[in-house]
């Protein structure tokens, strides 16, 4: 009950914050998030489970009680955790609290609002990354749209309303290709309920039956096709990633760092879970595609970073990139391979929270993004600025740092990997470019923005940041070079949940 | 007895410590964290002596010490193969010598940075301090690496550090700059670097350097066939790990500065210049050298990676050793200098001179880091100017930095009996002996050894030009005096440059017959101390070389090679007597045409990365462009054909509410009638 | 007892009745009475129904139907009432700004 009672939390808290008056609304939001977090460190410590949720494995903290009653299926109330979502789970308890002191300076009307915005966002997530029902996990996945709509609709930036517009309809046509796909799945099972790990057994049972007349094999392809298409949107794969950098440079600096810090792993989460876990065999005749879509991300994102000046926009860009490496390590089908996929979740979550977030103190501070319109700012905002810079490294995939272990456990999986008919090699070396690239457009944006002799074109007084600026940056960093150093705080436990995954990939 | 060996993790510790204290508490601290940067630098060099006693007294060592990712109870891996990746500590010979010079060159640095950087005035001193802590503490995590993946860590953190280190000025546009590029063309190499560690992973499944189930003993029984390797594409193991041992190599192309990943380097001399002599003597770039050495055993079973060592080595000796005879700044010449010896190093290893190669690595650091804090004495005295037309005469003025730089220079040059000379001579001996019967080899041998006289003929150049002759400037005429915290590590690595040619005196040895002088020899052969697999005859018994004799054995061949190449050195010395030790020296480059402006433009290396960093550039705004214009315009194009039709569509709604229950009674009608025909009413 | 196929086809008729009011008259007074007539129709079905199935619940459903009836005039008055203030009359085919 300890979910429920996390998630109802979190709902009510952002009743109470959206009550309360502007003034003290950020100060509430903050003190209520810590609620959440603290509950999953709790979660985290007291983890029992083992095995992955969808095979059968045991799962902490379940609740399973039936709910309604459709059309012959029942609609159950089912949440859990396994190695998978719990690290997810403690990121977003994580980021959210953070996010929210990110907000004090920059957020100055309909503060109330913002926060309970927020708040219900992080209780929306955490129930997608609980729930093992698909009605439930369903409304989950879209609530968080929501939210997160309004966040870049009324507090954005000039273009806000083309992005938000477009951000909320490109994802939500994605849900529906992705929810035709996985009915058409269920209505081909056997199966009586929605419940994830009832359909994921069935169809590992090869139970998986024709519809309409269509047979198996065609319904097994086109739902994986449909989920695949719809979860690539939320990732975001080229080439339908066009609304994120949108979505990106409109948002205030909190909610960038959710959408990049926990949105996008929605998206790969889902494609581990529906796609990769549900149908493997499926998954690996598309193995070619799909690793050759993940390369393209990887390497095409960071020629698009690097033809940035929007500084928002270039690490917009690298995430796109960074969610290649995902992309590339679950269809390695491997243990280092699909675990360094959800590791990097992780990983990348902190590291590009910790970007946007530097991004937004210095915007803060100049009011500007274009990397053309300063120079030399790390004579004035020394701590701010190395934090960036060793973000920025982090984000290069330094050793020691979060980053290097995910993306390094990625290559390791994928190149040995048996799948795409040997091509792996091939594909994981490619991808590995991106390192490169990576560095190259963050030393050059470092070089022109943080030094050199110190100009800023926009007429502001710069001094150091505010410390409540700089902490939020400095927790992210320390949390980052923790999970370099100690990777299997959480790799352990998710080794354990991807193990089945694998075995379902390699028969 | 307490054990030295226990103590290994606490050499590293030692510098990190002085990172952590220097960057938290520095501005606290009297002279910005120096104190704690050499305390915690000489505390790491006493530990290295003693390890290094301990090897001495047949002691070897290897550890693992923490577990990154295990496998315990769950498989983690690929396929079949589990993969444990650890932190380990491994002491052999080499790499109980390396700690020791790379400590000894940290205290030394640390000592010299006093007078350079606190006597100078030089503001943000905890960031000094922190940076040269985690560069020496990253290198020696390097050092003592016990497998492949800990090695690549360890050296992308010294690429950090060289990054912040050379950036240190970043207030002006150059460092920055140099900084960047340092960082990025080493990353290119260090690409390779990393596919190569994961093709090691995967191929074997561990990377550990040493036992038996390390990577270059299983590359072994593969190729013997005793172990079943993973290979991509159906490849043979012999071509795979060619392929591998290229790739690694790409990693210490990048940071020992070899042809054509070099350009960095000279660049770096932006940083404060003890950041410099660290780099060059004994931490970033002999990384390269070292990583090549301690993997040894994996590169001498493939000919064609060790030919094209060898190659690139003597390539890059001679390639650079011309660039270096027209610069005009004192530490453009040293860089260029510092490429050429790599490249001596690198032609070492690729001949199968495994002791050659370390040999250098160890009397280079010494001469390197000495003359580096020699050219930092000069220009501290010249008031930070550093270009060689502008000096002139400081002899009498700065005899303690006269004669160590001198010193310094013979053993540059290789002139007998400095450190240098006993090098390199073993080095082209080895090219030579081993070269014989690979055209490669020897073509690599000729450029080593064409570079020999150009090294000496730049480096007296330099010297002449700043201490001989009279002095070209008032600064030069009065300079500014310098204190002990320069003076003594200029001693300490004076003597060094002197004397640390007597632990190898191979041609005595072989000429007189002496068993037993040629210490490095018998310590990097484990007659100390050290694993068996892990030493230099068992990598000569692994290579693919044989050795030939010129001149009707092996001691005319020992004496006709040492002849020509001392005689070579001293032809080049004698020639920059001839031009530039003269009261009022003149540029005699004119003399070379139009290979000056080649040469000075560094043969456009340069201006060729720019142009590739331009094109990838404008690959990116194509890129950019389609982005917006193709794909965006797809997404934007859907929207707007919605928006259109829904446009027309709606004029449906004529708002006249007959209307609309006239097109609903029609639409269920409709509806019932389509439904009926389905159903089969009317049939 | 009778045959459901009478109140059928006194429900379909009145439904038409009701339908044909809907198309053809302009004034809201006639259009109400005709939604009226619709309903009823239902309601004759859901009460023929229950009676033959013997199952209460379309009664049930034909009580709540003419509660929503009840409402459904009451609003819709209401609308004529606010449509005859603003236009003057009371003809449905003349208020056309609610398009687009």
């Amino acid at each position: 009950m300890i979910i429920e009672a996390l998630i109802a939390f979190t709902f009510v808290s952002a009743m109470a914050v959206l009550l309360a008056p502007d003034e003290w609304a950020g100060r509430l939001a903050f003190a209520l998030s810590l609620v959440p977090f603290l509950g999953s460190l709790f979660l985290w410590a007291r983890f029992d489970g083992s095995g992955n949720a969808l095979t059968g494995g045991e799962l902490a903290f379940e609740t399973q009680i039936d709910w309604i009653d459709v059309g012959g299926y029942t609609i159950q109330w089912f949440v859990g955790l396994d190695g998978i979502s719990l690290p997810l789970v403690v990121l977003t308890a994580f980021l959210v609290p953070l996010a929210i002191v990110s907000a004090w300076t920059p957020i100055d009307e309909r503060q109330s609002q913002f926060y309970g915005l927020i708040l219900f966002m992080e209780a929306n997530l955490i129930g997608v990354f609980a729930a093992l029902d698909f009605f439930a996990w369903f409304v989950f996945w879209e609530a968080v749209l929501l939210p997160m709509y309004f966040l870049i609709g009324v507090w954005g930036g000039p273009r806000r309303k083309y992005a938000a517009i477009k951000f909320f309809v490109y994802t939500n046509a994605a849900s529906l290709v992705m929810f035709l796909g996985f009915m058409a799945l269920v209505f081909s099972l056997p199966v009586e309920t929605f419940g994830l790990p009832e359909v994921t057994q069935s169809i590992a049972a090869g139970e998986l039956g024709s519809f309409y007349g269509i047979p198996a094999e065609t319904i097994g392809l086109v739902s994986f096709v449909a989920m695949f298409a719809g979860f690539a949107v939320k990732v975001p794969m080229v080439p339908v990633h066009t609304w994120l950098p949108d979505a990106h440079v409109e948002a205030p600096t909190p909610a960038s760092v959710l959408l990049a810090g926990v949105l996008l792993k929605m998206g790969t989460y889902a494609l581990l879970r529906f796609n990769f876990t549900m149908l493997p065999e499926q998954a690996s005749a598309l193995a070619v595609p799909i690793a050759a879509l993940a390369v393209i991300s990887v390497i095409y994102g960071a020629m698009l970073a690097l033809a940035q000046q929007d500084l928002k926009r270039i690490v917009a860009y690298s995430s796109v990139s960074s969610m290649g490496y995902v992309i590339l390590g679950l269809i390695a089908f491997t243990v280092y391979g699909v675990g360094g996929a959800t590791f990097q979740m992780v990983a990348h979550g902190l590291i590009s929270g910790l970007m946007f977030m530097a991004v937004g103190v210095i915007y803060n501070a100049t009011h500007t993004r274009m990397v053309t319109d300063m120079s030399g700012l790390a004579d004035r905002m020394p701590v701010a600025v190395w934090i960036l810079v060793a973000g920025a490294f982090a984000y290069m995939g330094l050793p020691l740092m979060a980053g290097f272990a995910g993306e390094f456990y990625v290559f390791v999986g994928s190149f040995g990997s048996p799948v795409a008919n040997g091509l792996m090699p091939v594909f994981t070396a490619l991808a590995m470019f991106g390192i490169v690239i990576v560095a190259g457009y963050l030393l050059f944006a470092m070089q022109r923005t943080l030094f050199g002799p110190f100009r800023l074109d926009t007429d502001y007084e710069l001094g150091r940041a505010p410390r409540r600026e700089t902490l939020p940056l400095a927790a992210l960093l320390v949390a980052i070079i923790v999970l370099g150093i100690a990777p299997d705080l959480f790799f352990e436990m998710i080794r354990e949940a991807v193990v089945p995954v694998v075995e379902g990939g390699v028969n | 007895m307490v054990d030295a060996f226990a103590y290994v993790p606490a050499i590293v510790v030692l510098p990190f410590v002085s990172f952590l204290v220097a960057l938290a508490f520095g501005k606290y601290l009297p002279k910005g964290g120096a104190f704690g940067g050499i305390a915690a630098t000489a505390g790491s060099f006493l530990l290295s002596l003693w390890v290094l006693a301990t090897v001495a007294g047949g002691g070897q060592h290897t550890e693992t010490l923490y577990t990154w990712v295990s496998t315990d109870g769950i498989a983690a891996g690929i396929g079949p193969q589990e993969i444990e990746l650890t932190f380990g500590v491994l002491i052999d010979p080499l790499s109980a010598l390396m700690l020791v010079i790379v400590t000894l060159i940290a205290t030394l640095v640390h000592v010299f940075s006093l007078g350079y950087m606190n006597d100078e005035g030089e503001r943000d001193l905890p960031r000094y301090y922190a940076g040269l802590g985690l560069f020496t503490a990253s290198m020696l995590g390097f050092v003592v690496a016990d497998n492949l993946l800990m090695a690549f860590m360890f050296f992308e953190l010294v690429g950090l550090c060289s990054y912040l280190l050379i950036g240190f000025h970043f207030r002006e546009p150059g460092p920055p700059s140099a900084a960047k590029k340092a960082f990025l063309v080493t990353r290119f190499g260090d690409y390779f670097f990393l596919i190569g560690v994961v093709a090691v992973f995967a191929t074997f499944g561990t990377a550990s350097f040493v036992g038996s189930e390390s990577f270059p003993v299983l590359a072994e029984h593969a190729l013997n066939g005793e172990f079943d390797a993973w290979t991509p594409f159906g490849l043979d193991v012999g071509t795979w790990f060619t392929a591998v041992g290229l790739l690694v190599l790409g990693g210490a192309i990048g940071k020992s500065a070899q042809f054509p990943l070099h350009t960095w380097l000279p660049d770096a001399m932006e940083g404060p210049t003890p950041v410099s002599a660290l780099i060059h003597a004994a931490t970033m770039v002999a990384a390269g050298v070292y990583l090549v050495a301690r993997m040894y055993g994996f590169y001498v079973l493939t000919p064609t990676t060790m030919a094209i060592i060898a190659f690139v080595g003597g390539f890059t000796a001679l390639f650079a050793a011309t660039m270096g005879l027209v610069k005009e700044e004192l530490k453009q010449v040293l860089a260029y200098s510092t490429i050429s010896q790599y490249g001596y190093m690198m032609l070492a290893l690729g001949a199968g001179g495994y002791v050659a190669a370390v040999f250098h690595l160890m009397t280079h650091a010494f001469f390197k880091a000495l003359l580096f804090l020699g050219a930092g004495a000069v220009i501290i005295a010249m008031h930070h100017e550093e270009n060689m037309w502008e000096m002139g005469g400081l002899k009498e003025k700065l005899p303690v930095t006269y004669w160590t730089f001198v010193a310094g220079s013979l053993a540059l040059a290789g002139i007998f009996p400095f450190a240098g000379f006993w090098s390199k001579d073993e080095i082209l001996y080895e090219a030579l002996v081993h070269g014989l019967n690979e055209p490669l080899l020897l073509g690599a041998w000729a450029m080593g050894l064409l570079a020999v006289p150009v090294t000496a003929f730049y480096t007296f150049r330099m010297v002449f030009l700043t201490f001989h002759g009279e002095p070209r400037t008032d600064t030069a005429r009065d300079p500014h005096p310098i204190r002990w915290n320069v003076k003594g590590p200029l001693t300490v690595l004076g003597v060094l440059a002197v004397v640390s040619g007597a632990v190898n005196m191979v041609p005595v040895q072989k000429v007189l017959g002496l068993e037993g002088i040629d210490f490095l020899h018998l310590w990097l052969d484990g007659h100390y101390g050290g694993f068996s697999e892990l030493t230099s005859h068992h990598y000569a018994d692994l290579g693919p070389y044989s050795s030939g004799y010129i001149a009707g054995g092996e001691i005319p061949t020992v004496l006709i090679g040492a002849g020509v190449s001392l005689a070579l050195a001293l032809g080049g010395l004698g020639l920059a007597w001839k031009l530039y030790n003269v009261p009022e020296p003149a540029e005699h480059t004119a003399a070379l045409g139009g290979i000056k402006t080649v040469l000075y433009n560094n043969y456009y290396q340069d201006e060729l990365q720019v142009r590739i960093a331009q094109v990838t550039a404008g690959v990116a705004s194509v890129a950019d462009t389609f982005d917006q214009g193709v794909i965006d315009g797809v997404v934007n194009g859907v929207s707007s054909v919605s928006l259109v039709s829904g446009d027309r569509i709606r004029r449906v709604q004529t708002g006249v509410v007959t209307h609309y229950a006239a097109l609903l009674t029609l639409g269920v009608t409709g509806l019932i009638l389509v439904l009926g025909v389905l159903g089969g009413w009317f049939l | 007892m009778v045959a459901p196929e009478y109140y059928l086809l006194l429900a379909a008729a009145v439904f038409c009745i009701g339908l044909f009011g809907v198309l053809t008259r302009r004034n809201a007074l006639y259009f109400l009475m005709s939604v009226e007539l619709m309903l009823n129709a239902a309601n004759i079905n859901f009460v023929a129904f229950s009676s033959y199935y013997g199952d209460l619940t379309g009664q049930v459903f034909a009580l709540f139907v003419i509660a929503l009836a009840a409402a459904e005039v009451a609003i819709g008055i209401g609308i004529i009432l606010v449509l005859y203030r603003n236009f003057g009359v009371t003809d449905v085919t003349v208020p056309r700004e609610m398009r687009w």
